[in-house]
C-alpha cells in the first residue's frame, strides 16, 4: 500500500534539486535528500514488498513449494472457513488476547506506578524488571520448557510443599497447554511494559500527585483518577505494542514449546501461518490465514486507538 | 509522596513478581552445573561443584562454539549495514523542509505497523529467489531493513537538535554536504547511535524465526538461537546440558546490559515509545 503513494513521489525527488543551487545560499540545510533512497529502497525490497506478496499468494492455488500455480481466487478464503482447525485458532487466538493482554497492561500500569514512586529497592526492581526484554525467545521457551516439564522446577516445587497431586505434564496437556502459553507472555510481559510506564510516569509533574493527596486521595485514587488520565494515549500506545506482539509473536513460543498441540489445543492464528507454510506446505491456505491476521492486527489496532483516545 | 502503611500488599506483589523472574533464572543457572539427577531431586539446591561439564558438552553436542561465531557475524555486519543506511537517511530527513522529505518519514514511521512476522513466507520466497537461501549473507541483508524504520526515527530525532548555525558555519568554511555528515552531524549524534546500536543488537541476537527458517539448521551457519532449542531433542532432553547452553547464549547480552544498564535501559524504553 505505501509503495504505491511513494513511487510517484519518489521520481518527483528530483524535483526540488536544481533549484537548490540559487535556494542554497538562504539556507544551507538544503540539498541531500538522495541520501535517504538507499535506505528507502532497502526497506521497501524487504519489507514492503513481501508484505505486499503477501496478498498475492493469498488468491493462488499453490500446494506445495515444487507443485504448479494457479489462480485460486477466493478459493482459499473458502477452503480456510471451512477448515475446523482455522476457527479453533481463531479462538485460542482469542482467548489469548482476551486473558493475556488486560492482565498484562493493567498489572504492568500498577507494577509501572509503583515502581515510579521510588520505593525503597525500585533500583533493584528496575534492573531485574528489564530481564525478560533482554532474554531471547528460544531461551524463554527453554526456561519454560525445563520449569513445566514434568520433572521440572513447577511439579518439584509443588511436591515439596504437599500437592503433589496437583502436578500434571503442563505442556503436553489439552486442558493447560493454552495456559502455559499465556503464562509465559504475561510472565515476560508485564515486567519489560511496567518500566515503560515508569519512564512515561518519570515525566508526569510530581505537583500533580501531590495536589491530589493534600485533596485528600489516597494512592489508588491518584492512580487511576489523576496519572492515568494523563497517560492515557501512552496506554493505547503499549496495549497496541502488547497487542502486535501477542497477536504476531506467540508462533515462536507455539513452535519452541507445544507446536500447536495436543491435537489443536495450542494452535494460535500466527502459528497456523507457519505450520501451514513450513510443515503442510499449503502455501495459499498460509498466507490467506496471513492476510486474515493481518487484517485483525489493522483493525485492532484501529478499535486499541478509539478506545485510547485523549478525551479531555 | 509518602509510602504508607497501606502499601504493604503492593511491596509483597512486587517482590514476589521479582521473585517469579529471579527463580527460573536461578534455577537455571543452577540447573547448569548439575546433572539431571540432581535437578529432578532437589531443584533448588545450590549445585555441589562448579564443574563446567555441562558446557563443554552444550559445546561439543549442538557446536554452539561455530554458532556463536556466527551470531556475532551475523550481528556485528547487520548492525553496520543498518548505521551505514539509517545515519545518512536520518541526515538527509533532519534537514529536509521538502515535501518528498516528509513523505519518505511517514512511510518509515508507518514501517512500525508492518509486523515482520506476517511476511516470512514471502521473505523465504525472496531469499529462495536471490539464491541466498541457507546463507547468512541473506540475514545479513534482511535484519537492516526491519531494524531502519525505527532507527531512522530515532535518529532524526537526534538530529534535529543540531542547530542550524553550525553546519551555516561549516558550509562556510566549504564543507561538503559529506564533511558536514561526518564532522558535525555524526560526533553531535553519538547518543542517539549509541542507542539505534544497543536496541539493534539486542533485536539482532535474539532474532529466532527468520534465522530459523532462511539460515536453516546447517551447522556451519546457524545461529545460536537456532542451535539452542537443538539441544532440546540432540541429547534426549539432558536439563544439565539444556540450561548450560541457554546461558551461554546470555552471556553476552547480559554483560553489555550490566555495564551499560542505565543507557541500555533508556534505549529500550525509546525502542517501544515508537508509535
Amino acid at each position: 500500500m505505501t509503495t504505491l503513494t511513494t513511487t510517484p513521489d519518489g521520481t518527483a525527488a528530483r524535483r526540488p534539486v536544481p533549484p537548490t543551487a540559487p535556494a542554497a545560499r538562504r539556507s544551507p540545510r538544503q540539498g541531500g535528500t538522495v541520501l535517504a533512497v538507499p535506505a528507502l529502497v532497502w526497506y521497501l525490497v524487504f519489507m514492503v514488498g513481501p508484505m505486499i506478496a503477501i496478498f498475492v499468494i493469498a488468491a493462488l492455488r499453490w500446494p506445495g513449494m515444487l507443485q504448479p500455480v494457479s489462480f485460486a481466487g477466493f478459493g482459499n478464503v473458502r477452503t480456510v472457513l471451512d477448515d475446523p482447525v482455522f476457527w479453533d485458532a481463531v479462538a485460542n487466538t482469542a482467548v489469548q488476547l482476551a486473558v493475556a493482554l488486560p492482565v498484562m497492561v493493567v498489572c504492568a500500569y500498577m507494577l509501572g506506578y509503583y515502581v515510579a514512586q521510588r520505593p525503597p529497592g525500585h533500583r533493584v526492581i528496575r534492573y531485574l524488571l528489564f530481564i525478560p526484554g533482554l532474554i531471547s525467545t528460544p531461551a524463554k521457551a527453554m526456561v519454560f520448557y525445563a520449569a513445566l516439564s514434568p520433572d521440572g522446577l513447577v511439579n518439584g516445587a509443588l511436591q515439596g510443599v504437599g500437592l503433589g497431586s496437583l502436578t500434571d505434564a503442563w505442556l503436553a496437556s489439552p486442558s493447560t497447554a493454552l495456559a502455559c502459553l499465556i503464562a509465559l507472555d504475561v510472565w515476560s510481559g508485564i515486567g519489560f511494559t511496567a518500566v515503560l510506564f515508569a519512564a512515561r510516569l518519570g515525566s508526569v509533574p510530581g505537583e500533580l500527585g501531590e495536589a491530589a493527596q493534600l485533596d485528600g486521595a489516597g494512592h489508588w485514587r491518584t492512580m487511576w483518577t489523576v496519572h492515568f488520565p494523563v497517560i492515557r494515549d501512552y496506554v493505547g500506545v503499549v496495549t497496541m505494542l502488547q497487542f502486535l506482539w501477542t497477536l504476531f509473536g506467540s508462533a515462536q513460543h507455539v513452535l519452541l514449546l507445544t507446536q500447536g498441540g495436543p491435537g489443536t489445543s495450542s494452535t494460535t492464528l500466527s502459528f497456523l501461518v507457519y505450520q501451514k507454510a513450513f510443515i503442510a506446505a499449503d502455501l495459499g491456505y498460509s498466507q490467506t490465514v496471513g492476510v486474515f491476521l493481518f487484517l485483525t492486527g489493522l483493525v485492532g489496532l484501529l478499535a486499541i486507538r478509539r478506545v485510547f483516545r485523549q478525551t479531555y | 509522596m509518602k509510602l504508607g502503611k497501606r502499601w504493604l500488599p503492593a511491596h509483597v506483589l512486587v517482590w514476589t513478581y521479582a521473585v517469579l523472574l529471579v527463580v527460573p533464572l536461578y534455577y537455571f543457572l543452577a540447573s547448569a552445573f548439575k546433572s539431571n539427577d540432581e535437578i529432578f531431586d532437589r531443584p533448588f539446591a545450590p549445585p555441589a561443584s562448579l564443574g563446567l561439564g555441562n558446557f563443554r558438552t552444550a559445546f561439543d553436542s549442538a557446536d554452539l562454539g561455530l554458532a556463536v561465531v556466527n551470531s556475532g557475524l551475523v550481528t556485528v555486519f547487520s548492525l553496520a549495514l543498518t548505521l551505514l543506511l539509517a545515519i545518512p537517511a536520518a541526515f538527509a530527513l533532519a534537514r529536509s523542509t521538502g515535501r518528498v522529505a516528509g513523505v519518505i518519514e511517514k512511510v518509515f514511521s508507518l514501517g512500525f505497523l508492518i509486523p515482520t512476522f506476517a511476511a516470512l513466507f514471502p521473505t523465504f520466497l525472496l531469499a529462495a529467489a536471490t539464491g541466498l537461501f541457507h546463507t547468512r549473507t541473506f540475514m545479513v541483508l534482511f535484519l537492516p531493513a526491519t531494524a531502519l524504520p525505527l532507527s531512522v526515527v530515532i535518529l532524526v530525532q537526534f538530529m534535529r537538535t543540531v542547530p542550524a548555525e553550525m553546519e551555516e558555519a561549516a558550509r562556510l568554511d566549504g564543507a561538503s554536504t559529506f564533511a558536514v555528515l561526518r564532522h558535525i552531524y555524526a560526533p553531535m549524534c553519538l547518543p542517539g547511535i549509541a542507542t539505534v546500536l544497543l536496541l539493534n543488537f539486542l533485536t539482532f541476537w535474539n532474532e529466532y524465526l527468520y534465522s530459523l527458517v532462511i539460515i536453516g539448521p546447517d551447522p556451519a551457519q546457524r545461529t545460536v538461537q537456532v542451535a539452542l532449542p537443538t539441544l532440546k531433542s540432540i541429547t534426549g532432553t539432558d536439563y544439565g546440558v539444556l540450561t548450560a547452553g541457554t546461558v551461554l547464549t546470555l552471556v553476552p547480552v547480559w554483560v553489555v546490559y550490566t555495564v551499560l544498564q542505565k543507557r541500555m535501559q533508556r534505549a529500550l524504553v525509546s525502542g517501544a515509545v515508537k508509535m
